[in-house]
């Protein structure tokens, strides 16, 4: 119910393709993530090859979207799992506002984390 | 009540059998630890934000604690929920958009083949590395 209960007229398909689409893209920036922190024990993952990365704007408007969209299939993904109890309106209203603040601000400390670069 | 409730049960066991549900409920569990992962992730790598101060010693010496062998094996862990949600999104999408209900069992078993080797490539790529260090160290 707490679905229905919140914006009745949605039909939760944009947020099912955006799983979807997220969810896709995930998978190919996670295999690069991989490789990158894996390859040999320190790469990627040392203080020096972070800051060479970071002097490029590539590389940074890759970490940026990734917390994003990281983020919004994370918290989109707790959502649906909220959306299948049958549980009171204000407790739905107020578990989304959880997410909605949860995601806001990790999503800033993330871009802090990028952009003191 | 007693019946309801062993009925309740038999009929929860039932529905647990089926391939789908399995990959349902490790989807969930999978995607709820990886979103809480997340937020750690990104409250560890903040000791970056230091670097002006002490030129990335505080996140060098994290990454030190994190390359540690116990955080290895937790590594290691993470990778198999990362796998098991990666190879079943997989799945989804298939079954959504490319007529794979018609296959998702199959699918399923993909899923879980695929993953058992991928983890013990995986294995193999965490810990040969700390073994190469280990024999580094010794000689």
């Amino acid at each position: 119910m707490s679905y229905k209960n919140l914006g009745s007229k949605n039909s939760g398909a944009p947020g099912w393709l955006f799983q979807r689409i997220t969810g896709i893209v995930l998978i190919v920036a996670m295999v690069g993530h991989y490789i990158l922190m894996h390859y040999t024990p320190t790469s990627g993952h040392s203080f020096a090859s972070t800051f060479e990365r970071m002097q490029n704007p590539l590389w940074k408007v890759f970490y940026l979207s990734f917390v994003v969209v990281g983020i919004y299939h994370g918290l989109n993904g707790v959502w649906g799992v909220v959306r299948d109890f049958k549980i009171k309106k204000w407790l739905s209203i107020t578990i989304l506002g959880f997410i909605l603040i949860a995601g806001i601000s990790f999503a800033v400390f993330g871009f802090m984390n990028v952009l003191s670069f | 009540m007693s019946m309801y409730q062993s009925s309740w049960t038999k009929v929860m066991m039932r529905y647990h059998r089926f391939a789908g549900s399995w990959a349902w409920i490790l989807h969930r569990i999978s995607g709820l630890a990886l979103t809480a992962y997340i937020f750690m992730h990104i409250i560890a790598l903040s000791n970056l934000q230091k670097w002006k101060s002490d030129k990335g010693v505080a996140f060098d010496e994290e990454m030190a604690l994190f390359s540690r062998p116990f955080f290895l094996v937790i590594e290691w862990l993470l990778f198999a929920f990362v796998l098991y949600h990666t190879l079943n999104g997989i799945r989804i999408v298939l079954v959504d958009f490319a007529n794979g209900a018609r296959y998702h069992k199959q699918l399923h078993y993909a899923v879980l083949a695929i993953g058992v080797v991928a983890f013990l490539v995986m294995g193999y790529v965490i810990f040969s590395h700390q073994v190469n260090k280990t024999v580094a160290m010794l000689f």
